[in-house]
């Protein structure tokens, strides 16, 4: 993974722990709101990029894809995988915007038929499809090759789609996840919804006022037991529970109660055969929007009663990376299992004048987690939850 | 598959007159450019007055087509919606992108931007219909209308549903067309659908549209036997693949009379088409139906749709479908008439 607190997984482990939050202002992004909106930006330029995913020709290769590939060489290299092209294994990517990082800039001159040049080359890459396959190409995955878009649930969705393919006997394996560049287009979107916090965002928090944007690509591999077990893989988790649902309220906003947000997580931990009280941790959406937090709070309030566990966003850390957000916090899921560690949610003071609960807001050590449920929601009122626990509970 | 899943009903926005009457595909001309313009239905009936204004072009077509597929089946809310767009609503896109720069970056309307986003149409049919189930949009071009099927016949396998909408949606601006006119995806001059497939030149002609199918357990005449996509592969793979494939359906590849073929007079990749048509016995059917619907991402939605009208007219009985997107995306789909 790639994120704005680190350049892999272990990085982003170590500014976690340390609390260490990677938004500020852009370096990168040609916007005028660059000194004004903090985002959680990858600390890397895209030649930097370039070189650490060890390419020699860069050419219509765009951030987007770069962030992914990345990501990608460290799923593949930490899963023990030298060769991906020796195992059928489907590629669920995930992407909001795909090459817009990249194409905003030269979209005009494209336009123009008097004008010629190399960024004629970047003409295909406008959608979402471009990034996968090139990541695909160059790592060698060819038996599923899709892309999801589902705004801020995206790489939820992927890695369910994955998980899906694998159960039904199609492939044993499936790397999934999302790559998400930060763009001109994005950030005017969200700021033009009024949506986006002049400070750094305050999930959950009574002041809160809206979310920071950030970029970043994250993948998981996913096998089937017995595929894992005859390649004598070390599992580090277990995706034991998942569900989408949809709210059919608004097409930007959740239901007040939440109610999409609630049948995600209670049949996710259905499914897993699990109970709200076999729960450590919930690594909450948490954008810091006002509805956002109302909404999810509510649906655990509802679905865990008085008892409910550690919960916060990463997203004070990261930003809100769209379509990477949930492989990436399937990670920070994942690693909380791992470390048994509990994130805090940076920047709370005050609790949510609706609400009954507050999110952890010191770091947990030593704390025992062995189930974890991961939260992505976004426009369309797609809610994707996902449950991942302790291999071998 | 162990669960038999069947098409209850369908609906095409299409250049044809697809959408009301009989489906008696026509050789359209073309006068401007190498462009197919999807016929709009009217929208009165489907969506509120209020909301029509603001609503682009493509999210007026999707949502339209998905709410016929859902009347005709007589089944308001399905058990999951599963779209696919190449390209989602080019219009909402194009517009943001121009608006940042004509107000520069300062005062804009948010609506272009919500309305770009991907799963949008999903999530307008989701709010019209309260579908609060499974919700997925894949947009991975030749494979966003196919993933969408697969997930729909895996939700319907896994038990999660009975019936499922699925469809495949996208649309041509004038912009966008000159855009991908730079890296030869038209044939620069003006070929008429008729000639289309005896052009003898690269590219082809852009199309658009709107399909959706109920896909489901209830049984109805057409069948959905199965999908499979194959990507990038060389035509020696799509020819074993697809003797392998018929097989895996318990189907010959001497019982297939009809295929339904993605060729689009692109010299570039007619051979793909040439490598499927060798398989497949010579006494079948062929029917190209790019020449109908012009090229684009979710164009192998309309190629299903004709396949069910085939069958449903009853000339035929096993269908394939075979389509593939610039020589990289490549799919069958398999239909039998009951």
């Amino acid at each position: 993974m790639i994120s704005a607190i680190g350049n892999n997984v272990e990085e982003n482990f170590r500014s976690l722990r340390a609390q260490r939050s990677g938004i500020g202002y852009s370096q990168f992004v040609d916007t005028i709101h660059r000194n004004v909106l903090p985002v959680g930006e990858v600390k890397c330029s895209s030649e930097e990029l370039a070189k650490m995913a060890g390419l020699p020709d860069t050419t219509g290769f765009t951030r987007t894809t770069l962030l992914g590939l990345v990501a990608m060489q460290e799923a593949l290299r930490s899963a023990g995988i030298t060769n991906a092209a020796e195992t059928p294994t489907a590629f669920i990517n995930a992407s909001t915007v795909g090459g817009m990082c990249d194409t905003e800039k030269i979209y005009f001159d494209i336009l123009d038929p008097q004008k010629e040049g190399t960024f004629l080359q970047l003409i295909d890459t406008l959608d979402c499809a471009d990034c996968t396959q090139r990541i695909a190409d160059e790592t060698g995955l060819t038996a599923y090759v899709t892309t999801i878009s589902t705004a801020c649930s995206s790489s939820a969705n992927a890695l369910m789609y994955g998980a899906r393919l694998i159960r039904a006997g199609l492939v044993d394996r499936a790397v999934c996840g999302g790559t998400e560049a930060l763009t001109r287009f994005t950030i005017n979107g969200f700021n033009s919804l009024k949506n986006i916090d002049k400070r750094h965002c305050l999930p959950f928090d009574n002041d809160r006022n809206g979310l920071n944007l950030g970029e970043g690509a994250a993948y998981l591999v996913l096998e089937s037991e017995s595929f894992a077990q005859r390649r004598k893989a070390r599992p580090m988790a277990e995706l034991s529970g998942w569900c989408n649902t949809n709210e059919a309220f608004h097409p930007t906003s959740p239901s007040p109660e939440g109610d999409g947000a609630f049948e995600a997580m209670r049949k996710a931990l259905e499914m897993g055969g699990l109970t709200p009280a076999d729960v450590q941790y919930v690594n909450v959406h948490g954008t810091a929007t006002l509805n956002n937090d109302v909404s999810e709070g509510r649906a655990l309030e509802r679905l865990f009663g008085d008892e409910v566990p550690a919960f916060s966003s990463t997203k004070p850390f990261t930003g809100h990376t769209l379509a990477a957000a949930g492989a990436i916090e399937a990670i920070y899921s994942v690693l909380a299992i791992n470390r048994q560690m509990i994130w805090p949610n940076l920047n709370f003071t005050t609790r949510m004048e609706e609400l009954r609960i507050s999110p952890e807001t010191r770091l947990l050590e030593e704390s025992p987690v062995k189930n974890v449920v991961s939260n992505s929601f976004g426009f369309g009122g797609n809610n994707a939850s996902l449950v991942i626990s302790k291999y071998g509970n | 598959m162990e669960i038999k899943c069947y098409i209850q009903a369908s609906a095409a926005i299409s250049p044809q007159q697809s959408f009301s009457g009989d489906y008696v595909p026509q050789f359209l001309p073309l006068e401007e450019r190498n462009l197919l313009r999807a016929q709009e239905p009217g929208y009165a009936g489907f969506i509120p007055p209020n909301s029509l204004r603001r609503m682009s072009r493509l999210l007026k077509m999707g949502l339209t087509a998905a709410l016929q597929c859902l009347r005709n089946a007589n089944a308001p809310v399905p058990g999951a919606i599963i779209t696919g767009t190449g390209r989602g609503s080019l219009q909402d896109t194009e517009k943001f992108l121009h608006d940042i720069r004509t107000y520069e970056e300062t005062a804009l309307n948010p609506t272009p931007f919500i309305q770009s986003t991907y799963n949008s149409v999903n999530g307008l049919i989701a709010l019209q219909q309260q579908c609060t189930d499974y919700n997925n949009t894949f947009v991975h071009r030749g494979f966003s209308f196919e993933h969408a099927l697969l997930d729909s016949l895996l939700q319907i396998q896994e038990g999660n549903a009975e019936s499922v909408l699925a469809g495949g949606f996208d649309e041509m601006t004038v912009e966008h067309f000159f855009i991908k006119s730079r890296i030869g995806y038209w044939k620069t001059a003006l070929t008429q659908p008729a000639d289309l497939l005896a052009s003898q030149t690269p590219g082809t002609i852009a199309g658009e549209g709107a399909v959706f199918f109920l896909v489901g357990t209830q049984p109805a005449p057409v069948e959905v036997k199965g999908i499979q996509m194959l990507y990038k592969p060389s035509p020696e793979q799509v020819a074993s693949a697809v003797a392998q494939f018929l097989q895996k359906q318990g189907v010959s590849v001497g019982d297939v009379d009809l295929l339904v073929s993605g060729r689009n007079g692109d010299t570039r990749f007619d051979h793909f088409y040439d490598a499927v048509e060798n398989v497949l016995p010579s006494s079948a059917s062929n029917i190209s139906f790019k020449q109908y619907c012009g090229e684009y991402d979710t164009a192998g939605a309309f190629g299903m749709w004709t396949a069910q009208q085939e069958l449903l007219s009853g000339r035929h009985k096993t269908a394939l479908v075979y389509n593939h997107f610039y020589g990289e995306q490549h799919t069958f789909i398999l239909l039998q008439k009951h």
